[in-house]
């Protein structure tokens, strides 16, 4: 329990970081190709508390399926759950791509962010939950 | 890994997401959608995008799969329906971070995270009872 909670807090924090630096940062010009879909800045400030409990819940389920042993142990194993996730989650973005209009590079830029984000929360919780033994074979 | 059944369970699983995000996304949703026109595609626009719709099924259900066959290589539609509540889980949470960014309804948000869980849920269970057997074989 005591590791469930270390991977998650610093898988958490990781997140948080990666997703202001991404989204916040980074690709703050993209976003701004398309103000129309987006919520101004000082409404957004008042739903910050979702992106908050949002990532919480994705490294909560992310811990949570390292853990129960679905995916073995170890940083490699953090690291494959982590690509594996994130492609089937660029899957759901291509589909939210195909109904929303935004920008192409926005699809790309993204879901290498996200593929970014994935591998290293992966790592992350494979290296401080330890587990002595593998489900897989 | 039986790469046979691999494929029919991934067959299965695009042609269930598939026919559940058309009924669930498509057109019980219809109308929550309509509140916001102003964020979805016209529907002529949204014709010249409704191949990359298909290929993102395509990728989904066979990374689902993969994720099912290589995580649970003893099968069961129990166990895989268990891995796909979890894999919704993190889409229910991607969900309510696109609530907080873009100027979506509380309606369309529950719509959202019911539909995944349904969705992975169930797509699991698909999975997990057709891979079973093999699986069980090469253990």
């Amino acid at each position: 329990m005591k590791r469930f909670i270390l991977a998650f807090i610093a898988a958490y924090i990781f997140l948080f970081l990666w997703g202001w630096l991404l989204n916040g940062v980074l690709l703050k010009n993209v976003y701004a190709q398309t103000p129309n879909l987006w919520r101004t800045q000082s409404e957004m400030l008042g739903f910050f508390h979702w992106i908050l409990i949002g990532q919480a819940l994705i490294v909560f389920a992310f811990v949570m399926i390292y853990v129960s042993g679905f995916a073995g142990g170890g940083v490699i194993a953090g690291i494959q759950l982590g690509i594996l996730l994130e492609i089937a989650a660029i899957g759901m973005r291509m589909g939210v791509y195909a109904v929303q209009p935004f920008p192409g590079n926005l699809l790309i830029y993204a879901s290498i962010g996200g593929l970014i984000e994935m591998v290293i929360t992966g790592a992350i919780v494979g290296a401080i939950y330890k587990r002595p033994a593998a489900r897989t074979p | 890994m039986n790469w046979k059944k691999f494929f029919f369970a991934f067959i299965a699983t695009f042609g269930f997401i598939f026919l559940f995000g058309f009924l669930w996304y498509g057109k019980l949703m219809h109308g929550a959608h309509q509140e916001v026109p102003a964020l979805w595609r016209t529907e002529a626009d949204f014709g010249n995008h409704f191949s990359t719709l298909v290929f993102g099924h395509i990728v989904m259900a066979f990374f689902l799969t993969l994720a099912c066959a290589r995580f649970v290589p003893a099968g069961g539609a129990g166990a895989c329906a268990t891995l796909g509540i979890l894999v919704a889980l993190i889409y229910a949470g991607a969900d309510l971070i696109t609530f907080a960014v873009q100027p979506l309804t509380t309606k369309i948000l529950c719509g959202w995270i019911a539909g995944d869980l349904i969705q992975f849920a169930i797509a699991g269970a698909i999975i997990g009872a057709l891979y079973k057997s093999d699986s069980r074989t090469t253990a």
